[in-house]
């Protein structure tokens, strides 16, 4: 983790900030020093120069070593990845339930328009925070449960109750992207 | 103005703020009633194991903030409300520790070691009480400490401190926070270098949003709340939930204990804890004054200061420390409460947050303005008003009606929480991830927000997998700005001297602090392993 630290520390130090900043630690403006917009970040990489230099020779040698462990990754890149899903189904349902009623009925609603009427401002937060929270609880438990649904779809309703229904100035997601 | 002026302004800012109800002819102000729901939502909270009073402040910001708006009438309302949820977490946590063994908070640890045998002897209501009793009497005093030391400390840092030595002052205190928090000054140095470089993306005095690799969307800055809630509350989240995984633990069945006997705190009781409360609360507040040293160290330390007393004092016919011994929760909570009110000393003196309430609070008032945590609130100005001092002695006032509250309500209400324990984690902590996002998505409105906030997650997941400290990256996200802007001036106003730092008597003593507390707790680390 050290060498990691010491790598990332060089990286930025050498090629991000010096290519991603317009002017260098110190400049001239108008006859005045000053202060340039590289020194800052500059200053934060030797705090990460700093920490992994300490950390190859001091703890390396530690007994206690924190283990990562592979498996605990994949399950949190599994719950990440229900997250994302979640998120997309969020934010495309309510547009997607438009174009079906629009397809059945023949009609022209718009979700843009509709995004703060109900029911329909709620269609994406209710099926994507239902999808998100079943799908971790059920990822945690090693299995689907209709408790697991049943309690979802009660936090969603409670969230649009706190949320949503007593102000009129605030969003629910995606409500303010589409 | 006099100082007396400013501190019934401050009084009646929050007694005579914008009326709620009036009651029997009595005007209830809204602050007072937010002050009480915090309260009430922080011991509830704090007994529901899987939460903690920040997430509650981090659920509860964009709500406070869409009812109060950004006028600085709603500073008072908006900060009491955290407040509240700050005390009333701390004494909610001991309420499933002493229950079901299960600490509600990190800090309630060491209350499992004697709480739960009490309540396996019967004897959970005492067990409770003395709790109670010992966390609002170190909070009280906690307080107290606060009220006075911190204008002088603000006073001293405005008298004796110019450009280049509260550089060096910032900088001390990074330093601090990364070798102390974690207990790893190499992990507290890298997290504190992460913060600082996620806090300078996108920011600058140039045209040219730095470190951006080209992104639009980054060329604004990472937003506080996205930065904070991600690695703290997200981060945690995630972690917690692969932990339960991992286990598998349902919160299975749980064993009931009936109360037997006599349950109720006498004087004698009191008389006999009082002098493990006092160590306690010295310890716990003398801890919570630095900022980054955390509740649970002054909890650990009070217990093992208690615990020598015990040994000494101890009756032939009474139970061990550790096995049931009212002292011992008694020297817990009294610790671990003392350290919420100290702990805004450095917020309220200098605007360094020494931990997570600490920096929502920064949060609040920089969302809704009108009020910079510093040495500068401390001006008490003779010929206009400074309405920054004014909301900080409104801060004092509700600290301390939110004191009230708990040595009146405060152990009933916590009494009752115990059915908390009975939601199961992997069901809640769904939700609060969801609800988490939302607070968020409410706040900044764009899906933008939510990743960032998730990149912050994961980032705060892998570092608590390698057991690295999120709290000095979120602090250094916070104070980064400062830093680089007091650098900036302090670089001005010498002349552009480049070792401004070192030239200077006071800013050289901080800078050799910096490092020596950097090496000396490097040196410690050595010597353990």
């Amino acid at each position: 983790m050290g060498l990691l630290t010491l790598a990332f520390a060089a990286v930025a130090l050498f090629a991000w900030i010096p290519l991603d900043t317009q002017t260098g630690i110190i400049e001239k403006v108008r006859r005045q020093v000053a202060i340039g917009d590289a020194l800052a970040p500059s200053v934060a990489a030797g705090f990460l120069i700093l920490g992994g230099g300490l950390l190859v020779p001091v703890e390396r040698n530690a007994e206690h070593q924190p283990r990562v462990s592979l498996r605990g990754l994949g399950f949190t890149a599994g719950l990440l990845a229900i997250i994302c899903i979640s998120f997309v189904a969020m934010r495309y349902s309510g547009p997607l339930v438009i174009w079906i009623v629009n397809s059945a009925q023949g009609g022209d609603l718009e979700y843009r328009l509709l995004r703060d009427t109900a029911p329909w401002k709620y269609i994406g937060f209710f099926i994507g925070g239902t999808l998100l929270i079943s799908c971790a609880i059920s990822l945690v438990e090693g299995q689907v449960s209709r408790k697991a649904l049943f309690f979802s779809v009660l936090a969603v309703a409670a969230m649009i109750i706190i949320y949503d229904v007593p102000f009129d100035d605030l969003l629910l997601p995606p409500n303010g992207d589409v | 103005m006099g100082t007396l002026d400013y501190i019934l302004m401050g009084i009646q800012a929050v007694f005579q703020g914008p009326e709620l109800f009036s009651f029997l002819g009595l005007s209830i102000s809204v602050t007072l009633v937010m002050i009480l729901a915090g309260f009430l939502t922080g011991i509830a909270v704090g007994a529901t194991p899987g939460l903690a009073g920040p997430v509650a402040m981090a659920i509860a910001l964009p709500i406070l903030i869409s009812i109060f708006g950004y006028t600085p009438d709603a500073l008072l309302p908006v900060m009491g409300f955290l407040i509240g949820i700050m005390k009333g977490a701390t004494i909610g946590g001991a309420v499933p520790a002493i229950l079901f063994n299960t600490p509600g908070t990190p800090d309630a640890f060491m209350t499992t070691l004697d709480g739960y045998p009490m309540t396996q002897r019967g004897k959970a209501k005492k067990a409770l009480r003395v709790a109670h009793f010992a966390s609002a009497s170190g909070d009280t005093f906690s307080d107290i400490v606060l009220i006075i030391c911190a204008p002088f400390l603000a006073l001293l840092v405005e008298a004796y401190l110019d450009l280049p030595e509260k550089t060096a002052l910032l900088i001390l205190s990074l330093s601090f926070i990364a070798a102390v928090i974690g207990g790893s000054a190499a992990k507290g140095l890298i997290s504190t270098g992460l913060g600082l470089l996620a806090a300078y993306i996108g920011t600058g005095e140039d045209f040219y949003p730095r470190l951006t690799m080209g992104q639009p969307g980054l060329s604004q800055g990472f937003p506080i709340a996205t930065a904070v809630l991600g690695v703290l509350i997200i981060g945690a989240i995630l972690k917690e939930l692969e932990d339960l995984w991992r286990r598998r633990r349902d919160s299975g069945i749980l064993l009931e204990h009936r109360d037997q006997g006599d349950q109720r705190l006498h004087r004698a009781d009191i008389r006999r804890l009082l002098p493990y409360i006092g160590r306690s609360a010295v310890i716990g507040t003398a801890i919570g004054a630095l900022p980054g040293i955390g509740s649970t160290l002054a909890a650990t330390l009070g217990y093992t200061v208690g615990k020598a007393r015990y040994a000494r004092k101890k009756r032939p016919d009474a139970p061990e420390f550790g096995k049931g011994a009212a002292e011992g929760i008694a020297a817990t909570e009294a610790a671990n409460s003392s350290v919420s009110g100290a702990n805004l000393i450095p917020v309220l003196s200098l605007g360094i947050p020494g931990n997570a309430a600490a920096v929502f609070l920064i949060l609040a008032a920089e969302s809704i303005g009108g009020f910079n945590p510093g040495p500068s609130v401390f001006r008490f100005t003779s010929d206009s008003v400074n309405p920054e001092l004014v909301v900080a002695f409104g801060l004092f006032t509700a600290m301390m009606i939110a004191n009230l509250l708990n040595w009146t309500i405060g152990g009933l209400f916590m009494r009752s929480m115990g059915v908390m324990i009975r939601i199961p984690k992997q069901m809640l902590l769904p939700g609060v991830l969801l609800l988490t996002l939302t607070a968020i998505y409410a706040q900044e409105t764009r899906m933008e927000a939510i990743w960032f906030t998730m990149g912050f997650g994961v980032l705060g997941y892998l570092m608590r997998a390698v057991e690295i400290s999120p709290l000095p990256f979120v602090i250094a996200f916070i104070l980064g700005g400062k830093l680089e802007e007091s650098a900036r001036q302090a670089f001005a106003a010498t002349g552009g001297d480049p070792w401004f730092l070192f030239t200077n008597p006071i800013a050289a003593l901080f800078m050799a602090m910096a490092l020596g507390v950097i090496l000396w707790t490097a040196r410690k680390k050595k010597g353990v392993t």
